[in-house]
């Protein structure tokens, strides 16, 4: 089948020559020679399709889903990099593909931009979505979050006999997936964790989406996760199918769920959602999950997302943080490390990245005082903003908006324990820089 | 004498009104009294909250969804008469996104009409498309030039209202009139987020020693390094606009 074969001709040409991720590429020219390659391919995948969407952990989430359906035994399809539009998807399928166009796939995990949905769901209808989260994110690409929710809602209800795996703890995700009326199937963590409740965190959903009125919460996660009910009608946080209790965070992350012990070697509260929703998703499906935990322990998505480097006798962890909700969290994930440490902040202000970079404005980074940060240096395209941005809750930065330099400066200068937290567009170069770096000792 | 001076800032619903970065225009006008001994504190006012603007130096008024602006336009026609009172004796008011929308007489969107809060002669249709990019202003309150990010899809008519600024990058109030924002006795309403007042620190000064003049009847204000503010204005200047400033 020529797509398949021009798109795996056009991926090898774009990585290996050009240096870049090529997925986009590759996917665009098969659709460009065969516009029904993603349906077609679509249709030979066995048994389920599961597509991941939310704001935030989209990637983790649908990479651990896609480990934990191959820990099942299954083949499985998968856009792993994380390209989520159109041409994304169909580059997962059609690299997947043999020459002649067939695919040999059990299983399909699929992440998908929320904004993208309405170009993919016109080629197949997935069995089930995974909803992980809604929360602001680059206002000047996708608009207010009541646009996204509409769009979602749509699509949504144009596969209505796709299940839904939704976060309950959001108040805007359970309320879309009910608004949308599919088949739901929720998870979430219904015990007090940490009490978030005197945080500055500007949170979404403070108002009813079902009919305007206050929202009452009797405990907040993190963000607006928590628990909840209307002040004025019957909407509240739904019944929890997938319910985790006895949660640890220090030492690694472990949790209960259906009597099962899970845990896993990574930080980040957040993460208890991503290992849950793929846990969830898997289990709906029908599949026992029994390995499960040896999957966690393997899992190592080498994609800027709690990644480590060891350079030159300094550990260098990368960690991508593109909206106030996942720079607040990311904060968090810093802090549970008692370490002194060195920070660099890289942000850029590209058409991925959002070109509005006001959100900056929106994390709390006033908690960096209380974060053992010997030193926190800032770079990237719009490095004066956030050190601006620091300067104004009385925290000294170093600038400098070369990347590498900024790294070499801090692992010669620093501590020893270096973070770097980038936004979009400086995640795949920051990574290929640290990859560089590491191999040159 | 600065130390015993004090400035009190109303936010209006930040509950709601808290897109584009809202907080970094509080955090802004406090610290720049602060460095200056001028003591500050803010007060959020969540709908609902009695107002009483007699306490008030500052008013600010930030950008919600539209959504979210139609649920507080219904709550300001309560708080309209106390509120024009303070804005026809000189109260300061900054007013972005959609709180400058809700100065004027009325939003109309293809939804329906928001009605504002008719403190200045101004109105707002909504348009096709948004208007979404970086945005650079030369304004007459301030030497240095004006930098933000803009990001509505209303279009705004001042009605021979002095603007804000003339838009020397990006689209302005209707896109077409080449200006931007409205001044109008001590409030400034503008589209610029950004948010507006940490790269733009003469405006947010600005701010503050109207407010100073109309409570203490003197507005000085002791000078700040502002390099670090000077070189993000510069640097949005330079790549959008270009040449020597």
């Amino acid at each position: 089948m020529l797509a398949v074969w021009a798109a795996k001709c056009a991926e090898k040409v774009s990585v290996h020559v050009f240096h870049r991720q090529g997925v986009t590429w590759a996917g665009k020219i098969a659709l460009r020679i065969c516009p029904d390659i993603l349906a077609e391919l679509a249709s030979q995948v066995r048994e389920d399709i599961f597509i991941v969407c939310g704001t935030n952990g989209k990637t983790t989430t649908n990479n651990m889903l896609c480990a934990a359906l191959e820990a099942e035994g299954k083949k499985v399809v998968c856009n792993h990099t994380g390209s989520n539009m159109l041409n994304g998807v169909a580059a997962a399928f059609a690299l997947a593909a043999g020459l002649g166009g067939n695919l040999d796939a059990d299983c399909a995990s699929i992440e998908i931009d929320e904004a993208s949905t309405k170009r993919v769901f016109p080629n197949f209808k997935p069995d089930y979505m995974v909803l992980t989260n809604l929360f602001r994110d680059q206002l000047d690409r996708y608009g207010e979050i009541d646009i996204t929710m509409n769009l979602l809602k749509e699509v949504m209800q144009t596969a209505p006999d796709m299940k839904v795996i939704v976060n309950g703890d959001d108040a805007l995700s359970a309320f879309l997936a009910m608004d949308a009326g599919n088949p739901c199937i929720t998870y979430g963590i219904s015990e007090k964790v940490v009490d978030d409740q005197d945080s500055h965190e500007i949170r979404e959903g403070r108002f009813c989406k079902k009919c305007g009125a206050l929202m009452h919460y009797y405990f907040y996660h993190y963000s607006q996760l928590g628990d909840y009910a209307c002040t004025a009608c019957d909407f509240k946080r739904p019944a929890i199918d997938f319910d985790a209790s006895g949660i640890q965070v220090e030492e690694g992350l472990s949790f209960t769920v259906e009597d099962r012990r899970i845990s896993a070697d990574y930080k980040g509260f957040y993460n208890v959602y991503n290992i849950l929703a793929a846990y969830a998703a898997v289990r709906s499906a029908g599949m026992k999950a029994e390995h499960f935990n040896e999957m966690l322990a393997g899992f190592n998505p080498e994609n800027g997302r709690m990644e480590e480097f060891h350079i030159r006798g300094t550990r260098v962890t990368l960690n991508l943080a593109k909206n106030p909700a996942g720079f607040n969290q990311n904060i968090s994930a810093v802090m549970q490390d008692n370490m002194p440490k060195d920070v660099i902040i890289v942000i850029n202000d590209n058409e991925q990245d959002g070109t509005d970079i006001s959100w900056l404005w929106d994390v709390d980074f006033d908690r960096f005082k209380d974060a053992e940060a010997n030193s926190i240096t800032v770079s990237g395209i719009r490095c004066q903003d956030m050190r601006l941005r620091l300067k104004y809750v009385d925290i000294p930065s170093m600038l400098e908006s070369d990347v590498a330099e900024a790294v070499s400066e801090r692992i010669q200068n620093g501590c020893g324990n270096l973070y770097v937290l980038v936004n979009y567009t400086a995640l795949f170069g920051t990574r290929t820089i640290l990859k560089k770096m590491e191999g040159q000792k | 004498m600065e130390g015993k001076r004090k400035i009190t800032i109303g936010h209006l619903y930040p509950d709601l009104l808290n897109l584009y970065g809202d907080r970094g225009n509080i955090a802004c006008m406090m610290q720049r009294c602060r460095w200056r001994g001028i003591e500050a504190e803010t007060i959020e006012y969540n709908l609902g909250d009695e107002i009483d603007f007699g306490r008030l130096d500052i008013v600010l008024l930030g950008g919600g969804s539209d959504r979210e602006q139609m649920i507080v336009c219904r709550k300001l026609q309560e708080i309209q008469e106390a509120f024009q009172a303070y804005v026809e004796d000189n109260g300061v008011v900054i007013a972005v996104c959609g709180g400058y929308q809700l100065l004027g007489k009325y939003y109309k969107t293809k939804e329906g009409v928001i009605q504002g809060l008719n403190l200045v002669d101004l109105y707002t249709e909504q348009g096709e498309g948004r208007l979404i990019d970086n945005i650079v202003l030369q304004s007459d309150l301030v030497k240095m030039p004006v930098a933000g990010f803009e990001n509505h899809g209303g279009r705004t008519y001042i009605n021979g209202n002095k603007p804000f600024g003339k838009v020397l990058y990006g689209s302005g109030n209707d896109g077409e009139s080449g200006y931007e924002g409205v001044v109008y006795k001590n409030v400034i309403g503008t589209y610029l987020h950004g948010p507006l007042l940490p790269k733009n620190p003469e405006v947010c000064d600005w701010l503050i020693a109207r407010a100073l003049e109309r409570k203490y009847g003197e507005s000085r204000l002791s000078p700040l390094d502002d390099s670090h503010e000077i070189e993000a204005n510069s640097y949005v200047y330079q790549r959008f606009v270009g040449g020597n400033q």
